[in-house]
Order: C-alpha cells, then sequence, then structure tokens
C-alpha cells in the first residue's frame, strides 16, 4: 500500500502518463479510426493486422488507452489528497516565523527602526494590515511579537478544484461511455414511431428546409410531438442547435433525406400514331389508373429506387438512393394482361414492352418524387451533467489559481530601549509586483504612522 | 470604403508598427517603439471596423472561414499585445510579435483564402459560435505572445551564458517570467474557449460533447502541453530553457490545432 501512494503520489509518474497519454492522442489523430479492416489493408499493408490486434484502429476506445487514462486519475486523485493536508495546515494552522534572518533571506523584505514601543507599533502594525484584508496570526515571547498575516488563501487550493474537476469529468467520461447510446431516426410527416430504449413515441407533425438566397441550406425545422399511451404530452419545433430535451433524452436536427423507397412516380402515356395524345400520369406503387378511352388499366406493380440485376436473375436495388430507378408496370385490358414492363427513368428509350395486343400506347417514366423525412438524432447521456460540473469547476479552480494568489506577510516585532526593530518579508506565488507594490504600502504606512 | 479597403488599411498600419519597432531594435530611441505602439493601436481600430462591417455584411461571427479566421486571429494577437505591452514591459518583442500578425495579415490576404461570406451551414448557426471561437483565439494570441518571449528567452540566455553583455533590461530571467505570465492569461482562456464552450456547443449540436475529433483531439493535445509546462514548472520547479521548449512546443500544437488539422487531417471542423 505504502509503495502504490508512493508511486502514484510521484508527479513525475504523472507527467510519463500526461506524455503517454499525448503520444497515443497524436497516434490516433494520424491513423485514420474505426476503418475497415480492408482500408487498412491497404493502407499500411502487413503491419494492418497488428494495428487491428493491438487496437490503434480504435485507439481512444482501446483497453490500453483508457488504462492510461484510469492510471492518470488515480495518480490525480492520490496527488491531490497528499498534497492537501500539508496545504490546509499552512493556511490555516501557519507556522509563525522567529528568525529575523529567515525573513532577510526572502525575496521580499525590509527593516527598519521604528521611535515607539512595542505595544503601539503592534496596534500600527495590526491595524494596517487588518485594513488591507489580511488575517492575523500572533504570539507574544518577552519583548518580541512574531506576526503572520494571510489573505486570499483559498488561492492555495486553486489547483485542487482543478484537479477535482478533472476526476469528476473523466467518471463522467466513463459513465456516458458505458450509459449513453445514440441513434438516428428517420420520421416522415405524419409518422409516429416508438423510441428505442423508452417508453414513449415520438411524431413528426411537419418537416420544413428554409433556404438562403443564394440556394443552399439555411435550416431543417421538424415539430415533434411526444406521445405517452398515444396522448400529445408535448410539441416542440426543433432546428439545428436547438434540441427537445424529453426524460433524459435528447433529439437533435440532424439531417434530412428523401423516403426513395416508396415515391410518387411521373408516367407519360404516348401514342405513335397520334403525335398529339400526351396523358400524364401520377402514381404511387400499388396504384391503378385508366388510360385514355381504350379502356386499358396500368397498374405500377413494383418499384425500385437502384435498379440491378443480381447473380441470381431477380431484380433488387443497390441502394436507397434515386441512381437508377426503375418501376414495373402491366397493363390490363377488359380484365386481361396485355402488357407489362420495367421502364427507366434514366433510359426512356429501355423499356421495350412485351405485349401480346398490338397497343399503340408507350410508357415514359419521366420523374418521380419522395416524401422528405427528417433525420433526428437521438441521444442519451447520463454522464453529461458530471461534464458539466467538472468544467464549472475546472474553471472556477483555474481562475482561483491564476487570478487569486495567496499573499503572505510576516513580521517579527523587537523591542530596545522604547524603539521596535520592525522586520518584515512577504510571499505570494504570482503576479510578485503587484504584491511588491501592496507590501511597499504597508511598510510606507508603518513607518509613518504615529 | 468597404471591408477590405479597411482590412488592407490595418495590414499596411501593421506593416508600418513593425518597422518602426524594428527600428526602434536597432536604435534603442523608445520614441519608435512608442509611434510603433501608435501604428499597431491605429491598426487594430481600423481593423476592428473591417470586423464589424464583414459581420454586418455577413450577418454572422466573423471567422466562419479560414480567412475570416486569420484576420480574427491576427486582431486577436494585436488587442493582446496591446494590452499587455506596458504591464509587462515587452517592447522588445513588439518587432517580432509584428512580424507574426503580418504573416497571418499576409496569409489571410493570399488568393489562396477564398474571401467572399457565404451563408452559414445550419451548424454553425449558433451564439456558441461567437464564443467558442473568440475565446479561443484570444487564448491561442497569449500562447503566441509566450513563443515569441520563450523563443527571445534562448536567444537572450544562450548569450548570457557566453558572457556577452547584453545590455536589455530585459534579461532572460525577465523574458522566463514574462512568458509564464502570458501562458497563465492563455491557459485558462484556451481551456474555457477552446475545451469547455466546445464540449457544450457539440452537445448542444450534436449530443456528444467529445467525438474524438481531429481538432478536439489536437486542442486536448495543446492543453496537455501546456499542463505539461504548468506542472514541470510549478511542482517540479523547471525553469528556463527546458520551461521555455516546452511553451514553444505548446504554441507550435495550437498552431497545428488552427492549420494543419485543416489541411491534413479530416474531421467535423472541416468548415473552417
Amino acid at each position: 500500500m505504502k509503495s502504490f501512494l508512493d508511486f502514484f503520489s510521484s508527479v513525475k509518474v504523472g507527467i510519463f502518463l500526461l506524455i503517454f497519454i499525448t503520444i497515443a492522442s497524436i497516434l490516433g489523430t494520424l491513423i485514420p479510426q474505426h476503418r475497415s479492416p480492408a482500408e487498412y489493408m491497404e493502407k499500411y499493408g502487413d503491419i494492418s493486422n497488428v494495428l487491428i490486434r493491438l487496437e490503434f484502429t480504435k485507439l481512444y476506445q482501446s483497453w490500453w488507452f483508457i488504462s492510461l487514462l484510469f492510471l492518470f486519475a488515480v495518480n490525480i486523485l492520490v496527488c491531490t489528497l497528499t498534497r492537501l493536508s500539508p496545504k490546509l495546515k499552512k493556511a490555516f494552522q501557519p507556522k509563525l516565523e522567529t528568525k529575523k534572518q529567515r525573513l532577510l533571506s526572502l525575496k521580499t523584505n525590509t527593516s527598519f527602526k521604528k521611535n515607539q514601543d512595542l505595544k503601539k507599533t503592534k496596534a500600527v502594525v495590526l491595524s494596517i494590515l487588518s485594513s488591507k484584508h489580511y488575517t492575523l496570526k500572533e504570539e507574544q515571547n518577552g519583548n518580541t511579537v512574531f506576526l503572520q498575516a494571510q489573505k486570499r488563501r483559498l488561492g492555495l487550493f486553486g489547483s485542487d478544484v482543478v484537479h477535482l474537476g478533472l476526476l469528476i469529468i473523466i467518471i463522467g467520461g466513463i459513465i456516458s461511455g458505458l450509459g449513453g447510446f445514440q441513434a438516428n431516426l428517420n420520421i416522415s410527416e405524419g409518422e409516429t414511431i416508438p423510441i428505442p430504449q423508452a417508453d414513449f413515441k415520438l411524431r413528426l407533425d411537419k418537416f420544413v428546409t428554409e433556404y438562403h438566397p443564394n440556394g443552399s441550406v439555411r435550416d431543417w425545422k421538424s415539430t415533434l410531438t411526444v406521445l405517452e399511451n398515444s396522448t400529445d404530452v408535448l410539441s416542440k419545433t426543433i432546428e439545428v442547435n436547438h434540441p427537445l430535451s424529453y426524460k433524459g433524452f435528447m433529439f437533435y436536427q440532424g439531417y434530412y433525406g428523401w423516403d426513395w423507397t416508396n415515391p410518387t412516380l411521373e408516367i407519360w402515356a404516348k401514342k405513335s400514331k397520334d403525335p398529339s395524345f400526351l396523358k400524364k400520369l401520377e402514381m404511387g406503387v400499388g396504384e391503378k389508373v385508366q388510360v385514355g378511352e381504350e379502356s386499358i388499366e396500368i397498374a405500377v406493380l413494383d418499384f425500385v429506387p437502384d435498379f440491378i440485376i443480381g447473380e441470381d436473375n431477380k431484380i433488387s436495388t443497390r441502394s436507397l438512393n434515386p441512381n437508377n430507378p426503375a418501376a414495373y408496370i402491366e397493363g390490363w385490358k377488359e380484365g386481361k394482361k396485355v402488357f407489362s414492363s420495367w421502364i427507366f427513368a434514366k433510359f426512356p428509350d429501355f423499356g421495350r414492352m412485351h405485349s401480346n395486343i398490338d397497343t399503340d400506347l408507350s410508357f415514359e417514366f419521366k420523374d418521380l418524387r419522395a416524401a422528405q423525412y427528417s433525420g433526428i438524432q437521438m441521444a442519451k447521456d447520463p454522464g453529461v451533467n458530471f461534464i458539466w460540473i467538472g468544467c464549472t469547476l475546472l474553471m472556477l479552480g483555474l481562475c482561483v489559481a491564476f487570478f487569486w494568489p495567496p499573499r503572505e506577510i510576516k513580521v517579527i516585532l523587537e523591542e530596545t530601549q522604547n524603539k521596535t526593530d520592525v522586520t518584515t518579508a512577504g510571499i505570494t506565488t504570482k503576479n510578485r509586483e503587484d504584491f511588491q507594490s501592496e507590501f511597499d504600502d504597508i511598510v510606507e504606512a508603518i513607518r509613518r504612522s504615529q | 470604403m468597404n471591408e477590405s479597403t479597411f482590412f488592407l488599411i490595418a495590414f499596411i498600419l501593421y506593416i508600418s508598427a513593425a518597422f518602426l519597432y524594428f527600428a526602434y531594435l536597432f536604435s534603442k530611441n523608445d520614441r519608435l517603439a512608442k509611434s510603433g505602439y501608435t501604428f499597431a493601436l491605429s491598426g487594430l481600430i481600423i481593423h476592428s471596423a473591417a470586423l464589424i462591417m464583414r459581420t454586418i455584411e455577413s450577418g454572422h461571427a466573423p471567422f466562419t472561414n479560414m480567412y475570416e479566421s486569420l484576420s480574427f486571429l491576427s486582431w486577436s494577437a494585436i488587442f493582446a499585445y496591446v494590452l499587455i505591452e506596458g504591464k509587462f514591459k515587452i517592447k522588445r518583442a513588439g518587432p517580432y510579435f509584428m512580424l507574426i500578425v503580418i504573416g497571418l495579415m499576409a496569409l489571410a490576404s493570399s488568393p489562396l483564402m477564398p474571401k467572399e461570406a457565404t451563408p452559414l451551414v445550419p451548424a454553425l448557426q449558433s451564439y456558441w459560435l461567437w464564443l467558442h471561437v473568440s475565446v479561443t483565439l484570444f487564448g491561442e494570441a497569449f500562447f503566441a505572445i509566450g513563443f515569441i518571449t520563450s523563443t527571445m528567452y534562448l536567444v537572450a540566455d544562450s548569450k548570457e551564458k557566453k558572457g556577452l553583455n547584453v545590455k536589455s533590461s530585459l534579461t532572460a530571467e525577465k523574458l522566463d517570467s514574462i512568458s509564464y505570465r502570458c501562458i497563465a492569461i492563455g491557459f485558462p482562456l484556451f481551456t474555457l474557449g477552446g475545451l469547455v464552450f466546445g464540449m457544450v456547443w457539440a452537445y448542444k449540436a450534436w449530443g456528444r460533447y467529445w467525438s474524438w475529433d481531429p481538432k478536439e483531439t489536437w486542442s486536448l493535445i495543446t492543453w496537455f502541453v501546456f499542463a505539461l509546462y504548468l506542472h514541470t514548472r510549478i511542482v517540479m520547479g523547471w525553469k528556463g530553457r527546458r520551461s521555455a521548449l516546452i511553451a514553444i512546443l505548446g504554441f507550435l500544437a495550437a498552431l497545428f490545432t488552427y492549420f494543419g488539422v485543416n489541411y491534413l487531417l479530416v474531421g467535423l471542423h472541416s468548415y473552417a
């Protein structure tokens, strides 16, 4: 236990850990993270296996990086605690300096003789120091008085508050890592979806995209309604940077997209013998429409956004993007199927109809429109409040440590023949010039007072 | 008179300030340093006008692309310098510091940097943009001053060691303590702007306060280097050479966070 404490209370160990963590962090920005093994193979060749096994490819989540952070946290904790009690003693039970030589060896010091007796001089020194907000401690030994004046004692503990803040941030990070989760939700207008890991549902009432005059996107806004047991509880319009928060879950406007799996198709029916004939049809998948007077009905039976014929000769879609939209249509006349065909939006001439009867009709797949969905990023992060508390302590601690340095003035008064020798010295850790001028003011005031 | 004219006038004033400061360095005539300061200050005022015009014109904070961001960084650097020159008595650092600012301004005005104000992508439309970027760059401006004084320390120190008689009142020891004081200002600002405000904004925009994106990671690395500086100095009593070297390393890390990440690494901060 003792050697454990010795090891972790060493600032040197802490500094080495900090250097290791820094080097590891740099490595993590040089090696792309969370890519596929194939990508690493291509980039690094044979050593890619080593990189993957040593978790350099998910470095910040690797067991060894987290262990380094853990050791660092223990080091911070032990270093802070072992130094705390001497500091508390220094702040609240200071030792009085009894040797004049020691005072005169300090950087800020002075000594002079005052034509007053000890009692009067002491009263003057005390009143001047307390008027400058110093807290005083004194002791008398015969014809000598030892004085200790301190102010801004809190400044001694700035670094401890910083360290406490850091530890709370690390704890928050662990809680986030273990208990947090994130998901992307795609909701179309009017749709209600259950929220994973929660007992409520979310409905998208309205989704709008706002544009800048030059056509680039200015903002996305989603009006969301929270439903508990099918009753509306809360409605809020979210936009980028303005999320909805409900029961510890956050919903962010992240992105948007189109639902290409079920679009509205625009199909033009034409007649080769009658160029003036043009019928524009708007149809959804599964819909049936009458064309012209010939009592022909056409139906869209199938749709794929990115047409591909697989190795098994089956038609499927390569992606959910409209790279090669294709629709399968059938024509019916008096209850009999008269033709069927795949038609393509990108290749209007490709679709040739397989028809058993002669029809003059041809169909062109002109355009398609999909409903826009709103991309909502949801997140639950139980560690986040620790992070904010930690950050607040971190900043408070830094301000105290840098801008509220403790000040200490030690005085020894010695009476000889109704005159008093005043020896005084001051100690501070930062902003020596300001302190020096305060010290000079105090000395001047003591000298002048009658 | 539009924004780019004001920018140009400020640039010229900074260049004149640099000349005056260098003249001071060689002639030791204090009045030259004073006029250098006046030129830098007038440049700052004109530059402020340019930034305000830019803000009004574009309707958003003046640091959303590399040109704006460089211009704002130069502005914060001059602002930081003007604030502390008198207090820290570092007018001898003036000429070198002006050179850095001129470099930044030159880079900003180079044709490589697109200058037209474009509308903001939705993720950047937040008052956190102001808080996050301005406080961070202001902190980095102090790191830059610390970098100059640390480098000057190394030079002064090696001169003093060789026994050369340095007539300057700015001794190596003073430079060392000034570097520390600059970092003591820059570090809390950088922590607040770069890390804390960055985390708050990331949480507001994406739902994750930290995602190990290269820019985030590099600001953390910068923070680690300066934490190292402070601990070796305060706890282990390192001063002088080694301290100065860490301060220089820290500034280089900050510089890489600012430039390098955008051009060499890819991540969430890809807009600016």
